[in-house]
């Protein structure tokens, strides 16, 4: 007895992990095979499973399946009694293939009829997707195609997982078919950034006031944006403080400005005596250091405390200016690597919602 | 001549462009120069002293990099002296070569040779000095006015006729302001000029007020 227990135990341990390494036809092929021998539970446990990989772990069912593994949760859950969670499987069915017809040998009447009513109260209105897909926003689209025969007015979009909207794709009527197109960017003309997402499908107002099942629903598909890393340029910092100069006068600057003026005036005094002694100097060089001097008394004044120094301000203008220039062009060529950058978009499995979904 | 012309415009053209892709820039003026020149000579027999004046004509070019400069100069004219001494006159050719390392943003040293030549009845009469220089520069107002002082000496120098060994030195002031809007290339200098030679008996000392058109940047 204790054996049997610790063997139970291992096996309640170990199960789910053993199912989760398992590929989803696996686990349709084991969920049929449960329905066959009566195994309700299991059975049902294992379709879930099955219907719940979604390619990030191992590969997915392929569409015909989904089909298959939803057409048999349907019968299971009518074996159990669960007409709600059967009726919600077979509009799945619909959603996803709405020409399915059950196998009359496979399946027995009462699985047929809730099939026969799931198609009579849903909508009608299938979506299909691509696989993985990507492309450029702005430059490629991500088409889904949406298909009906009872011709429904609807509006599709696509939205956050908040449900945000973020692209209008459609308004319009469905007659047989129709292709949205996904140019990747939002009602602005941005990229979104990566995350979940979906695109969501709802008859228009004048269908939904027919009440009814039919009257309100939800198509949503998810989607899934992803990103790859986009190398882009940091912005530059701002000039340091060291860089700019006064803009307004100080002594310090009236003085450096007035110095060289008084130095080099004075040198053209002094130098003959000192490099040709002797000499009697041409009083001409008189007017040059004056000149010079009276250059150098004018800087003083154009630099006193409190006046403005226009050159300096320019300076500064400039460099703020470059500056800033800088920071928009690289922002703007950081903008356009990203708006190059390739989407991956990665549609789920798709649902729908009714009004008399519980 | 057309085609040396055209030569000549095409280079003017396209060097400002080739030497700031070399990291380089240049510097070029014209200027006029009014000089008095003041001569002894103790080695004649009966020792003279005579005072000249004149204008000379000529040009210079600076090639400047982050670290290094190089100067070249050359002018020529003549120089007379006063009509009633009855001293004949003398044709007056200057020139100079210079290399320069930036030591500071506002100091620079060079080194080369100076060279004056004079043409005189008796001959001519070169001067050449190998010399050592500083110059410095001070900025009155930013981007539009400065001032520069140089000082030189003569490492070793030498006189043609007689043939003499000679030294020297000398020193040049002035101030420079850019002419016309921020933008514009030219500046406009007023400089104060003095050098003296020596060999043995001999005594040039020269004086001149300069005014230059300068196009790029005085550095």
């Amino acid at each position: 007895m204790k054996r049997l227990l610790v063997v139970l135990l291992f096996g309640c341990l170990f199960m789910p992990v053993v199912a989760r390494g398992q590929s989803a036809s696996d686990l349709l092929d084991k969920g049929i095979h449960a329905y066959s021998v009566r195994e309700y539970d299991g059975g049902a446990w294992l379709l879930r499973r099955a219907l719940a990989i979604d390619g990030s772990t191992a590969s997915p069912l392929a569409p015909a399946d989904v089909a298959r593994a939803l057409m048999y949760l349907t019968a299971i859950e009518v074996a159990r009694n669960q007409r709600d969670s059967a009726l919600s499987a077979a509009r799945r069915l619909i959603v996803i293939d709405p020409k399915f017809r059950p196998d009359e040998n496979t399946f027995t009447p009462q699985v047929i009829a809730l099939v026969q009513e799931a198609r009579r109260s849903s909508p009608s209105v299938s979506i299909r997707a691509p696989g993985d897909t990507e492309i450029r926003p702005g430059a490629d689209v991500f088409v889904v195609r949406l298909g009906s025969a009872t011709a429904p007015e609807v509006t599709a979009a696509v939205t956050t997982a908040d449900g945000r909207m973020v692209q209008k794709l459609y308004t319009g009527t469905i007659r047989d078919s129709v292709d949205l197109r996904w140019n990747g960017l939002d009602a602005s003309g941005n990229a979104p950034a990566a995350g979940r997402y979906s695109i969501v499908v709802t008859p228009s107002s004048r269908d939904r006031s027919a009440g009814g099942a039919r009257g309100s629903w939800t198509l949503r598909l998810p989607l899934e944006l992803a990103r790859p890393a986009i190398d882009t340029t940091p912005l530059p910092a701002a000039p340091p403080d060291s860089l700019f100069r006064p803009e307004r006068g100080d002594y310090r600057s009236a003085w450096h400005a007035l110095a060289p003026g008084l130095v080099a005036g004075a040198a053209v005094l002094v130098l003959p005596k000192i490099v040709a002694s002797g000499e009697h100097a041409s009083s001409a060089r008189l007017i040059v250091g004056g000149t010079i001097a009276i250059a150098g008394v004018a800087a003083f004044f154009s630099h006193h405390p409190g006046r403005a120094i226009p050159e300096n301000e320019r300076f500064n203008r400039n460099l703020r200016e470059n500056w800033k220039r800088n920071v928009t062009e690289i922002a703007r060529r950081n903008a356009d690597r990203v708006r190059q950058a390739r989407l991956v978009i990665r549609p789920g499995a798709p649902s729908l919602t009714t009004g008399d979904t519980p | 001549m057309r085609r040396n012309f055209a030569v000549l415009l095409a280079a003017a053209a396209f060097l400002p462009g080739t030497l700031r892709g070399q990291g380089l820039r240049f510097t070029a003026d014209a200027f006029g120069s009014q000089e008095i020149v003041q001569s002894h000579d103790g080695a004649a027999l009966i020792p003279s002293f005579n005072r000249y004046t004149g204008l000379l004509l000529g040009g210079e070019g600076n090639l400047i990099s982050e670290r290094f400069v190089a100067r070249l100069r050359y002018a020529q004219g003549r120089v007379t002296a006063r009509s009633d001494t009855g001293v004949v006159g003398r044709d007056l050719v200057e020139g100079e070569a210079l290399l320069g390392v930036r030591a500071m943003p506002w100091l620079t040293l060079w080194a080369g040779p100076t060279a004056r030549a004079y043409t005189t009845t008796d001959g001519d009469q070169r001067w050449l000095l190998w010399t050592a220089r500083a110059s410095a520069r001070g900025t009155l107002m930013p981007g539009r006015m400065q001032t520069y002082l140089e000082l030189w000496g003569a490492l070793s120098g030498n006189v043609a006729n007689p043939a003499e060994k000679a030294g020297g030195r000398g020193a040049d002031v002035g101030l420079e302001m850019r002419l016309g809007g921020e933008q514009s290339q030219l500046w406009g200098r007023l400089g104060y000029r003095i050098d003296s030679a020596h060999a043995d008996g001999l005594r040039e000392t020269v004086e001149a007020v300069t005014l230059s058109i300068v196009y790029g940047f005085p550095q």
